[in-house]
């Protein structure tokens, strides 16, 4: 009997699922269920890839998973079961499990994880994985040549949905003591976009779907913020960021979008030390935005459901790089970074520096990978090159990695068996995951 | 009147009211403020089902389309026995779920010796340089003035109308 593996790399947001050796996962759904205002029951979301017209206006949520770690396995249960028979139509019986875990999980959380695998599901097998070793294990096939294979280190750098690690990775296995977290990810991301539209316009604090795809849409990294807050004061086409999207109506869209897209990538217009126009005092600035307000109120028609993001666009992901500024005692992601290689042997330093892979559906925004080498560079001594990747995929390349290990030849050595667990139990099984 | 709170789309929101009238009266005191801001962060890592999770908890299983139903049930049968409806409601309420922070508190990891790395030891720390930047809470501008009956910050007279007209005392997260 062939079992096949099932790689699930199972994120607080997203669940990335398919079976090992392909090059990508089969399914992507929302790790959640949902309900939708016109429903009494919970429903499972679709995958990501589907046009589902269905209205999530104001749909409650509910997660399995709770800062990046499962807190409720029964939810877990419902959706796995939904995952493992209508979409990935497999027998989990005659099935091996790849599953991602993230760093630090506690005993209980693993041995409820377990329980889920072997006692709800009966795989036959199961290895458990954490992110950065697979993200440097799938970086480093890709570029036999390149610094992360040949140094075979790196430091992984993943900003997610739950939260934010850099993780040193040396011999395909993630140095734990050296990592380190942030505790900020999309969701807190998309929360904070909700706050703000709030307070500002329009109340979305119910809109999590809604405030999601603003997030993506709109949000961009900014490469110097006093200079951009000023673009952002002013008014007309002088300001680069404003754009305005659209809420549903629930009668001909049942989807929010972006008004004019073209508004919307003006930002990109602006290069480095740029200063489009000449700017006046502030005072003149703050006369020309009272006017232009009142001519705002004018054109803005409240009726059409629709609301203006302007500094909001660049403030959102700020948080990532100054958790400070939200009155998080943390420090931001380049010291992150650093602090995470400076726990790692100096001899390492160097490398680690120049093999710094981003990953995480929190990378995506535009100019991330700009704005980290740029706070970086100050804080690494001048002598070490500092070299960032970005992820062709970020929100698949921990899958990638997993589908990668999956199909090598010494995977099945690797997993725990049904009948190891069964004998030895959690605790023990899980000491050859080397955590 | 100025401004947004007349807006027509304005929606309602129960977890909204709710967390709004304890930050409210947590404002209201400077002592307090320190918590408010603590509660604040708690509510970036919240979900918008909030409110509903006790009444739903029971139908659980309703959730599940008929495809996972037989599954479930051929699970079930297979590898437990059946429960009466009383044994699984005195589970559910042993096994309802906890927070990620309750768990790792039962975990209690600063028992470890120092050498092992845990959950706790892999925070990145406070920031080096503690200098934090404040933006304006209606435009978003760099701020520069604090409110004094509730401490939220602004960056000029106008913002500061604004701010004192309709949103002082009023914190919507
Ligand atoms: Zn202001
Ligand atoms: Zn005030």
């Amino acid at each position: 009997m062939q079992t096949n593996v099932v790689v699930l790399d199972n994120g607080g947001g997203l669940i990335k699922a398919g079976l090992g050796g392909e090059r990508d996962p089969s399914t992507i759904i929302p790790n959640c269920l949902y309900r939708p205002l016109s429903s009494k029951k919970w429903l499972h979301p679709s995958p990501t890839s589907s046009d589902d017209p269905t209205d999530l206006t104001s749909a409650a949520v509910r997660r399995p998973i709770d800062r990046g770690y499962l807190i409720n396995p029964d939810l877990q249960r419902d959706i796995w079961a939904h995952l493992f028979s209508s979409l990935l139509h497999i027998t989990p019986a005659q099935s091996s499990l790849l599953l991602t875990e993230p760093l630090f999980a506690i005993p209980s959380i693993q041995r409820a994880t377990d329980e889920l695998v072997f006692e709800d599901f009966n795989f036959s097998a199961l290895y458990v994985a954490d992110s950065p070793s697979l993200v440097h294990l799938y970086e480093a096939s890709r570029r036999p040549t390149g610094i992360v294979s040949k140094a075979q280190c790196s430091v992984v750098v993943d900003c997610g949905f739950s939260f934010t690690h850099a993780a040193p990775v040396f011999q395909n296995f993630t140095i734990n003591y050296a990592a380190k977290r942030i505790d900020l990810g999309g969701k807190a991301l998309t929360n904070f976009l909700k706050e703000l539209v709030s307070y500002r316009s329009v109340n979305v604090m119910d809109e999590t779907f809604l405030m999601d795809d603003v997030k993506e849409k709109l949000c961009f990294v900014s490469l110097d913020v006093p200079r951009d807050l000023r673009i952002a004061k002013k008014y007309g086409k002088d300001n680069l960021f404003r754009c305005t999207y659209v809420l549903p109506d629930g009668v001909e869209h049942t989807k929010g979008f972006v008004k004019d897209p073209a508004e919307a990538q003006r930002y990109l217009t602006l290069t480095d030390g740029d200063f489009p126009a000449q700017v006046g005092t502030n005072k003149d600035l703050d006369q020309l935005q009272v006017t232009e307000k009142r001519e705002d109120r004018k054109r803005v028609d409240l009726t059409k459901n629709e609301f203006e993001l302007s500094n909001e666009r660049f403030l959102v992901p700020e948080m990532i790089f100054h958790p400070a500024d939200l009155g998080m005692n943390q420090a931001g992601l380049a010291e992150c970074i650093v602090r995470a290689v400076n726990s790692c042997h100096p001899h390492l330093h160097p490398v680690l520096y120049e093999s710094i892979i981003l990953t995480g559906g929190s990378t995506l925004f535009p100019r991330f990978a700009e704005r980290i080498e740029r706070e970086l560079r100050p804080l690494v001594p001048d002598c070490y090159r500092v070299n960032i990747t970005s992820q062709e995929d970020p929100i698949l390349g921990v899958w990638r990695g997993g589908s990668l290990l999956a199909s090598s030849p010494d995977f099945e050595a690797m997993c725990v068996t049904k009948a190891e667990y069964e004998e030895l139990g959690s605790a023990r099984c899980r000491r050859r995951f080397f955590h | 009147m100025e401004e947004d709170t007349s807006s027509p789309i304005r929606r309602v929101s129960s977890r909204t009211r709710k967390v709004a009238s304890k930050m409210a009266a947590a404002l209201a005191s400077s002592d307090n403020r320190a918590q408010a801001a603590l509660a604040r962060l708690e509510a970036l890592e919240n979900d918008n089902a909030g409110m509903e999770m006790q009444e739903t908890n029971e139908d659980d299983e309703a959730s599940l389309d008929d495809d996972d139903q037989v599954y479930m049930q051929k699970k079930m049968s297979k590898s437990m026995k059946r429960k009466t409806r009383q044994a699984k409601a005195l589970e559910n309420a042993r096994k309802a779920p906890r927070t990620f922070i309750e768990l790792l508190h039962e975990a209690n990891l600063e028992s470890l010796p120092p050498h092992v790395p845990s959950y706790l030891k892999a925070a990145v720390g406070p920031p080096s340089s503690t200098s934090r930047r404040h933006f304006c809470t209606v435009c978003g501008s760099a701020a520069n003035y604090t409110c004094i009956r509730c401490g939220i910050r602004f960056c000029s007279c106008r913002c500061q109308n604004i701010h004192n007209d309709t949103r002082c005392l009023k914190f919507v997260a």
